[in-house]
């Protein structure tokens, strides 16, 4: 993981027009806060900074440690009795953003973009970033940032963890499942990272009866694993921060990645790279071919 | 506890862990010490050969407390007898004799801290066996972490207390090794000759300096006036609310008991919880007493330099940092703590 270091004294182009859009944005009312990131001592990527006021905007920073994706916040009522939220997103972030709006669970209105192109963050880029389709993103109220060429799509690469794991034998596959699901001591840190898990009581916080065993045994750490990676199918855009925070390293960016490219090949999809796409899961169509549920 | 007379000093021949692990198999004495996993995280293992111990890491991932405090770990078992007749039975026995060699002085002082809560007003009774079963052999920490803060909260990378005895590494050359209680001389006993008394006038090593980043002591004053302070909605706004603070935390306790049964078998299991859950103070009647993430981030604080103190008269954190070190938004105890500090100290 790139390494934070100090506080630079000076802040790059990127970095002043942030703090400039951000502080003008605070001080004439279109927001109560502005989200972005942060140095802080002892982290070694950029933390979550809630600017209220154009003084504490300039403390915004944008470099290859701003790996979280802010999106997480949007839903939060104690963000929103902030006011209005100012967000600052990267292509990746703002493809959460999309689902959300998608799914209405935010509107275009209670947000107010700051769209920060980017080629990819950490040193050596995360895989996210190899592949990912939006270095650019579009439809934001700011867009900050010198261009970035955005590479054409690959899948072989986009696939190849996955095509890896599928290389192996069935037997190989669940010895390897099996000792990466053990390892799950049920923090949830997964769930609470993802900005698609807003749920306001997950599956396993519903108790009577009690749907997923919360014990952090095998069977336990499987049924919530695999609940959760269902219930992001069709969803899921690929940030990698579940996967980035798990404490113990299970690497759950290859269920998503798998789902993900389960719903390319299946419905020509991709989550999250428009607020007002049809998702296939969520979409009623009279002249859908499919008649299985009728 | 760091002043052990330098009687109870002794020498470690170069090959004492193959010794100590070939008469600890022969006594049919469980070891579990560090050993690198497959994708490079270390943690404490059962081992038989010292080719698997790691001798150079920082710390297990999953602390100590895991030994004797599981993640998850079955009470009773049910079954049912007959109608209406439940036969209950008692849960997994506690494992037999073990030692734990080389865990640091950081988690094993949390056992400190552990039995203090074990032992309160009901003595528990799986963890009261594995403690009693139990030998812990630390090794003293000669090259501390950017995250590691143990000589803010009274411990230090060579602290003996809740260990039975701490081993100094030098390498893998000849070792010292710092007897502290009677469960540690009986280890000694079981290395033969690979230990002999130190020399007359052999001293411990000093520990490595470690910048002391806040007093507890000041904390504890603030806490004492502030359960309301704007502080913590401040502090609470980025929180996510999941619970991998608590779980790596080496001295965090809480837990949560739930039934897993099918039709005619159960199990009452005991699992971690962590208070920045949102349930974990949901009341039946759907009352919350903590219903948002500003009261629970501020109980975490709370418990551990506050209410813990108040009870116990010592605070509930090692300074391992596993919580700084594992946060996914790089919330931070030491920068909530050093700005509380600061806020005492206007």
């Amino acid at each position: 993981m790139h390494r934070t270091g100090e506080n630079r004294m000076n802040a790059t182009p990127v970095e002043e027009s942030l703090r400039e859009a951000a502080a003008g944005a605070i001080a004439d009312g279109t927001v109560g806060v502005v989200i972005g990131y942060g140095h802080e001592a002892g982290s070694d990527v950029a933390t979550p900074l809630f600017a209220r006021t154009p003084e504490q905007a300039r403390g915004l920073v944008f470099d290859a440690t701003c790996v979280g994706n802010l999106a997480i916040y949007l839903p939060k009522p104690e963000v929103r009795a902030l006011g209005r939220t100012g967000l600052v997103v990267k292509g990746c972030d703002l493809r959460a953003v999309n689902v959300l709006l998608r799914e209405h669970v935010i509107e275009r209105e209670d947000v107010f973009l700051i769209g920060v192109r980017c080629a990819g963050v950490c040193e050596p880029p995360l895989h996210k970033c190899t592949v990912c389709p939006v270095h650019d993103p579009s439809g934001c109220d700011v867009t900050l940032g010198d261009s970035v060429e955005q590479p054409t799509a690959d899948a072989s690469r986009a696939n190849a963890l996955v095509a890896e794991m599928e290389a192996k034998s069935i037997e190989e596959r669940w010895e390897f499942w099996k000792r990466q699901m053990t390892k799950c001591v049920r923090c949830y840190a997964c769930r609470q990272v993802c900005p698609l898990c807003y749920c306001k009581r997950c599956i396993v916080e519903k108790t009577t009866p009690q749907w997923v065993e919360t014990s952090p045994h095998l069977r336990g750490n499987l049924a919530w694993n695999v609940v959760r990676a269902f219930h992001l199918t069709g969803r899921c855009v690929g940030c990698g921060e579940c996967e980035r925070v798990c404490p113990v390293d299970i690497p759950l960016g290859l269920l998503n990645q798998k789902m993900a490219g389960l719903m390319e090949q299946w419905f020509d999809f991709q989550s999250g790279l428009a607020p007002d796409e049809q998702a296939p899961f969520t979409t009623w169509d009279p002249n859908d071919p499919e008649e299985g549920i009728l | 506890m760091n002043d052990v007379s330098e009687t109870k000093l002794y020498r470690l021949e170069a090959d004492w862990l193959d010794a100590a692990l070939g008469a600890l198999e022969r006594d049919g004495v469980e070891v579990l010490a560090p050993v690198k996993d497959e994708d490079g995280s270390v943690n404490l293992a059962p081992v038989t050969a010292s080719s698997e111990v790691a001798t150079d890491y920082l710390n297990a991932l999953i602390p100590l407390k895991s030994v004797f405090m599981p993640r998850t770990e079955v009470l009773i078992e049910y079954e049912r007898a007959g109608v209406g007749d439940v036969e209950v039975l008692p849960g997994a026995a506690p494992a037999g004799q073990r030692v734990v060699l080389g865990c640091r002085p950081c988690d094993a002082r949390a056992l400190v801290m552990l039995d203090s809560v074990f032992n309160w007003d009901y003595e528990d009774v799986p963890y009261r066996a594995r403690r009693d079963s139990t030998t812990v052999v630390s090794w003293a920490c000669m090259d501390p972490g950017p995250h590691c803060f143990c000589t803010s909260v009274g411990g230090s990378p060579h602290s003996a207390e809740g260990s039975d005895a701490v081993v100094y590494l030098a390498g893998s050359g000849p070792a010292l090794l710092q007897v502290v209680t009677a469960k540690g001389a009986a280890f000694v006993e079981s290395l033969g000759d690979r230990a002999q008394p130190a020399a007359d006038g052999t001293a411990l090593p000093e520990p490595p300096e470690l910048e002391t980043k806040f007093d507890t002591g000041e904390i504890k004053t603030w806490l004492d006036e502030n359960f309301e302070s704007e502080l913590w909605e401040e502090v609470s706004l980025r929180c996510l609310g999941c619970g991998a603070c608590s779980f790596l935390c080496p001295t965090c306790h809480c837990f949560d008991i739930v039934d897993e049964s099918t039709w005619k078998h159960g199990e009452r299991r005991r699992n971690w919880d962590s208070c920045a859950f949102c349930q974990f103070t949901q009341h039946a009647s759907g009352h919350n007493p903590r219903p948002n993430q500003t009261t629970r981030c501020r109980q975490r604080v709370m418990h551990k330099f506050k209410y813990f103190p108040d009870r116990f008269e010592q605070v509930a954190c090692v300074g391992c940092g596993r919580c700084a070190q594992n946060c996914g938004v790089g919330q931070n105890l030491v920068s909530i703590l050093s700005r509380i500090q600061s806020e005492e100290k206007p």
